[in-house]
C-alpha cells in the first residue's frame, strides 16, 4: 500500500475481503424465515395449551386478539399508553443527564470517586420496589412517583458505566488535547464523551428496559392512570385476556423502539467503528 | 534570534523506591529561526522529556526555556507551537478532516474558516480525496499525513516532532521526510525533531544534537552542511551518520 494516493478519488483499498452482496440477502431471508417459524410454533403451543385451561388462567390467542382490538379502540388506551411512556421517558432522560454528568465528574476526580463510591453501592442494592414505596410516601399519587422509581433504577446503571468508561479514555488523546491547550471542558466533550458513548449506549438501552419494567410496578402502587393501573385492574377482575393484550402492546412497543429508533441511531453514531469490529 | 532556547535545564523524576531518577542534566539547546534541529540519542536519554519541557507539558526542575525570546512561563502564544507524536493519535471516531480540524477547535476558529483551512491543509499533505475517510480506512503513511496536517493546520511557527515516522516502512518514511522538507520550505517554521535514527537526523537537520543517557546530557552538537535534498543512500550522508554514531 502506498502512502501517496495515485488519484484523489481512488477508493480506499484496505486489503480486506469484500462481502458478496447476494450472500448477505440470502442470510437475511433465511433469518426471517426462521423467525416466522418460531412465531408460528409459539402460537401453536399457546393455542393447544389454552384448550386445556379455563380462559382466566390462559386465554386462547384468538381471545387475546379480540381483547386487544377492543382495547385499542377504547377511549383511554392511547391516553394510558401515553402517560406511562411519558413517565418512563422523563425518568430515563433525567437518569441519562445526571448519570452522565455525575459519572464524568467522578471519573475525572479520583478523590470524589473514592468518596462517593459507597453511596452508589447503597443506591444499587436498594430494590426498585422499595424505591416505589418511598416514592409513594414522598410524592403520593402523582407522575413523580413513577418517574422517581424509573430514575432511581436507571441512573446508577448509567452512572456506573460512564464512570467505568472514563477509565478507558486513552491518556495519549488527553495529552494531545493538552498540547493544543484545550480547556478541561473541551477535553471532556471532545475526548471523554466520544470514548464513553458506545458504553453509554449499551447501558442506556439496558437502563431504559429496566426503567420501563419497574415503571409498571410503580404505577400499580402509586398512580391513578397508566398501563400499570390498567394491568392491576384487569388482574383484580380476572380479565386475563386484558392482561395479555397489554403485555403484547408493551412488547410490540419495545420492539418498535429498538428497530425504529435505537438500531438506526446506533448505526449512525458508531459508523466509524463498524468495519473495525467486523474484521 | 533563537526561536527555542533551552538554558541549563535539569530534570529529575521521582521513582517508586523514593529515590529520584536524573533524566536531564544541564541541557543547553539553541534553535535558530527556520532551522531544523534534530535531537538524537538512545532510548532512555530523555529526548522525549526534553521535547515535553519545550512544549510546556513538563516543568523543568532547574533552568528555563525561552520561546521566541519569551520565558516559557510567560509565553502565551501556545497556538504557534504544535506537537507531533510517535503514534499518530488520530481520534478513531473522527474522519480525516475532523481530525485535522481538532487543532483549530481549541483555538476557537469559526466553522466556515475552519472548513477552508482544513481543506487547504489536507491538500498540502496530498490527502484531498480522503477528507471523509475514518482512520481505520487509511494506511499507515496516510494516517501519518493526517497527523502532520493536524499539526500544521494552526500554522505554527514551531513544530516539535517526537519520532513521528519511526513506525513507518522505510520507503514511506523517506516520502514523509521529503514532505516535511517541502512544507517547511513553504511555511517556514522552525522544527525540533527527536529521533533515535542517525540517518533520519542527517537527512533532515541543519544541526544535530547528540544526547547521552543516564542522565541525559549533550554529548555533541554537529552542523550538517550538506545541500538539500539529501539522498539517504549517498556517501556524504553515510559519512556524517558514521561520525555521529561514534558519539552515541
Amino acid at each position: 500500500m502506498s502512502a501517496v494516493p495515485s488519484s484523489p478519488a481512488a477508493p480506499v483499498d484496505d486489503g480486506r475481503p469484500k462481502p458478496v452482496p447476494g450472500a448477505a440477502r440470502d442470510r437475511r431471508l433465511k433469518l426471517a424465515a426462521l423467525r416466522l417459524a418460531l412465531l408460528v410454533a409459539l402460537l401453536a403451543i399457546w393455542q393447544v395449551a389454552s384448550l386445556g385451561a379455563p380462559p382466566f388462567v390462559l386465554p386462547s390467542p384468538m381471545r387475546v386478539w379480540e381483547a386487544w382490538t377492543a382495547l385499542v379502540a377504547s377511549p383511554t388506551f392511547w391516553k394510558d399508553l401515553g402517560v406511562t411512556f411519558e413517565r418512563i421517558v422523563t425518568g430515563f432522560a433525567l437518569a441519562a443527564v445526571f448519570g452522565v454528568a455525575i459519572g464524568l465528574i467522578l471519573g475525572a476526580s479520583k478523590t470524589l470517586g473514592e468518596f462517593f463510591e459507597p453511596v452508589l453501592t447503597l443506591i444499587t442494592t436498594v430494590s426498585s420496589a422499595i424505591w416505589a414505596i418511598f416514592a409513594l410516601i414522598w410524592f403520593g399519587l402523582s407522575n413523580w412517583t413513577t418517574i422517581f422509581v424509573v430514575f432511581m433504577t436507571a441512573m446508577p446503571l448509567i452512572l456506573t458505566t460512564v464512570w467505568q468508561g472514563t477509565r478507558t479514555v486513552n491518556a495519549d488523546f488527553v495529552e494531545l488535547a493538552r498540547t493544543f491547550r484545550m480547556s478541561q471542558a473541551q477535553v471532556l466533550a471532545k475526548i471523554y464523551l466520544p470514548t464513553i458513548l458506545p458504553l453509554f449506549f449499551s447501558s442506556a438501552r439496558l437502563a431504559f428496559g429496566f426503567g420501563a419494567r419497574v415503571s409498571l410496578v410503580a404505577e400499580t402502587l402509586g398512580a391513578s392512570s397508566g398501563v400499570g393501573v390498567r394491568l392491576k385492574q384487569a388482574a383484580d377482575l380476572l380479565q386475563t385476556d386484558q392482561v395479555f393484550a397489554w403485555t403484547l402492546t408493551l412488547v410490540a412497543l419495545m420492539l418498535a423502539l429498538e428497530a425504529l429508533v435505537l438500531k438506526p441511531l446506533e448505526a449512525r453514531l458508531f459508523r466509524w467503528k463498524k468495519q473495525a469490529e467486523a474484521s | 534570534m533563537s526561536v527555542v532556547k533551552v538554558q541549563s535545564v535539569s530534570k529529575w523524576f521521582p521513582r517508586r523506591d523514593g529515590e529520584s531518577l536524573h533524566v536531564l542534566q544541564n541541557i543547553d539547546l539553541d534553535v535558530p529561526e527556520k532551522a531544523i534541529v534534530a535531537i538524537v540519542g538512545a532510548s532512555g536519554c530523555g529526548k522525549s522529556t526534553l521535547l515535553n519541557i519545550i512544549a510546556g507539558l513538563v516543568k523543568p526542575d532547574r533552568g528555563c526555556v525561552f520561546l521566541n525570546g519569551v520565558k516559557a512561563s510567560d509565553f502565551e502564544d501556545w497556538r504557534s507551537l504544535t506537537y507531533m507524536f510517535q503514534e499518530d493519535r488520530l481520534l478513531p471516531w473522527r474522519t480525516a478532516a475532523q481530525n485535522v480540524a481538532f487543532g483549530l477547535e481549541a483555538a476557537g476558529v469559526a466553522r466556515p474558516e475552519r472548513r477552508e483551512r482544513v481543506a487547504e491543509t489536507l491538500a498540502l499533505v496530498g490527502l484531498s480525496g480522503f477528507a471523509d475517510a475514518y482512520p481505520h480506512e487509511l494506511s499507515g503513511g496516510m494516517r501519518s499525513r493526517v497527523a502532520l496536517a493536524r499539526s500544521l493546520v494552526t500554522r505554527p511557527s514551531i513544530l516539535l516532532m517526537d519520532e513521528p515516522f519511526s513506525k513507518l516502512d522505510p520507503s514511506i518514511r523517506t516520502q514523509m521526510h521529503d514532505e516535511v522538507l517541502r512544507i517547511k520550505e513553504l511555511m517556514g517554521m522552525t522544527i525540533v525533531f527527536v529521533t533515535h535514527d542517525v540517518e533520519e537526523a542527517v537527512v533532515l537537520a541543519d544541526k544535530v544534537v547528540v544526547l547521552n543517557p543516564r542522565p541525559g546530557r549533550v554529548r555533541e552538537t554537529q552542523e550538517i552542511r550538506l545541500p538539500y535534498p539529501r539522498d539517504p543512500l549517498s556517501p556524504d550522508v553515510a559519512e556524517q551518520a558514521r561520525l555521529l554514531r561514534r558519539s552515541l
